[in-house]
């Protein structure tokens, strides 16, 4: 692995001003990342909370920094909110005194159907995956972000090695429809991973809903979080399901933010 | 290079003690963080890793999730004891993102302020719709939203477009000279993104029914 410790690694994640949690794996990377020592130093910065993009830049000693974007997909935040606010031109951009190398988000990375397979996997312990339906759960419908896209992606890569009986694809909004898992797939065993950066109001309570494995309470979520993860599986409908945490949350997301700043770097001095 | 860590500590020791609602105090181990409520008093939980800061920012007295870290509403009844300099600029980047940063860069006058007019003016999407607050409602929803009794601790170094300031709150409030030597001016150089959320709800709130 390389050793950068004359640069700054700045995490770039989204953030909210409601959920305490959609930040975490970020910071958490962060925590990994710093832990490692290969960068000089490094920070998180977020739209909807602070440090913000817009502040972050004052706070990095280094003058050589990497920026690299903790999103899904690649879309509206990646491509027009995260560029416009830190001010960034194409390719390596000189602001103030930083020179600011701007990465493709992890989302991206060829990377993520093995975490998703991974994740399946764990939560789904000696469950034959021939006898097993996957899916990967998107957004759906989100206006300018490519999350649905980047759903099926995954389950083409994944579908592709054979192991599962079926990879399916599910949205919370848009067809298909996570809703209808039990008509969607066909085998005894259904595992469902969320494809989404951090757990918050989506995982923790929208996709149980839809899935049937809790009752819409709201607040609820807010109690209790992640106990919807502590009981799987649940049986239901005639299947055995078993409901994953978000793959944001994967400890794997660090190797994969320092491979995009390794493929920035091959990038731009080849 | 630049060493953030190190001009922390430096004015630490040269007396400087207050970060927002928050006291710095020299042991002989190291440093202990407080809430400066809290400096005279015992019985507190004990925290000793930079990174518990987080949790202990993230919530106020009644459990509520604290998103704006400049709020006045830190919660009470811990002490965080820390190592070295190092831990204490980490922790305190949890209690006030940024604010350390900026503050040096300030005073080393690299700090561009941006009115909150062309902050508005470069929202796309769901905020695009800011671009129609009026300059009244500009200065009522930053009297309420900003106000340090309440709202953010922040000094506000904007204005909101040209000449047009904020007269419903008091002078101080955009002063960063106003702080007292001994405490670290928390330093707003453009509206954040709580104030144009806020500026959203106020646009579609106040706009004439279709």
């Amino acid at each position: 692995m390389f050793q950068k410790t004359d640069s700054a690694l700045v995490i770039a994640g989204h953030g909210s001003t409601l959920n305490p949690d959609s930040s975490t794996p970020t910071w958490k990377l962060a925590e990994e990342i710093r832990g490692r020592g290969i960068f000089g130093e490094v920070h998180c910065a977020f739209w909807k909370e602070e440090p913000s993009l817009r502040q972050i830049l004052h706070c990095v000693d280094r003058e050589d920094v990497y920026v690299v974007p903790n999103f899904i997909s690649e879309g509206y935040f990646t491509k027009s909110v995260i560029p416009r606010e830190l001010g960034l031109g194409e390719g390596p951009t000189r602001i103030g005194r930083h020179l600011v190398k701007y990465c493709d988000p992890v989302g991206n990375h060829p990377r993520m159907a093995e975490l998703l397979l991974k994740r399946a996997a764990e939560i789904a312990p000696g469950v034959p995956p021939e006898k097993t339906s996957l899916f990967i759960v998107g957004h759906g419908t989100d206006l300018n972000e490519n999350s649905a896209v980047a759903a099926k992606r995954e389950v083409d890569r994944i579908a592709a090695l054979g192991r599962y009986r079926e990879v399916l694809n599910a949205y919370m909004e848009e067809a298909p429809l996570i809703a209808e898992w039990d008509r969607l797939a066909t085998s005894p065993n259904v595992v469902v991973v969320p494809f989404f950066i951090a757990d918050g109001l989506h995982s923790y309570e929208d996709i149980p809903v839809l899935l049937g494995i809790a009752t819409e309470s709201p607040g609820a979520a807010s109690a209790d979080r992640s106990s919807v993860f502590a009981k799987n599986p649940y049986r239901l409908r005639g299947r055995t399901l078993y409901y994953a945490s978000s793959i944001g949350t994967e400890a794997g997301f660090a190797d994969v933010i320092l491979d995009q700043v390794a493929a920035f770097d091959a990038r731009h001095t080849a | 290079m630049r060493d953030t860590t190190q001009e922390l500590e430096r004015w630490l020791h040269a007396g400087g003690k207050f970060v927002g609602q928050i006291i710095v105090m020299h042991t002989e181990g190291g440093w202990e963080l407080r809430h400066a409520d809290d400096a005279r008093r015992g019985e507190l939980a004990a925290f000793s890793k930079w990174e518990d800061a987080r949790s202990l920012a993230n919530f106020d007295d009644t459990g509520a999730y604290r998103a704006l870290k400049t709020a006045p509403n830190l919660r009470h009844g811990w002490r965080l004891v820390l190592p070295d300099a190092q831990a204490v600029r980490l922790a305190l980047d949890y209690f006030y993102p940024a604010m350390i940063g900026v503050w040096l860069a300030h005073g080393r006058g690299e700090i561009m302020p941006v009115e909150f007019h062309d902050t508005l003016a470069r929202q796309t999407g769901m905020y695009r719709i800011t671009q129609k607050l009026t300059h009244e409602q500009a200065q009522r929803l930053i009297a309420k939203q900003c106000r340090t009794n309440g709202g953010c601790l922040k000094t506000i170094l904007w204005q909101i477009s040209g000449d047009v300031a904020v007269p419903l709150l008091p002078p101080e409030k955009f002063r960063a000279g106003a702080t007292p030597v001994d405490s670290m001016p928390l330093l707003c150089h453009e509206g954040c993104n709580f104030l144009v959320a806020a500026a959203r709800k106020m646009v579609k709130d106040e706009s004439p029914a279709p």
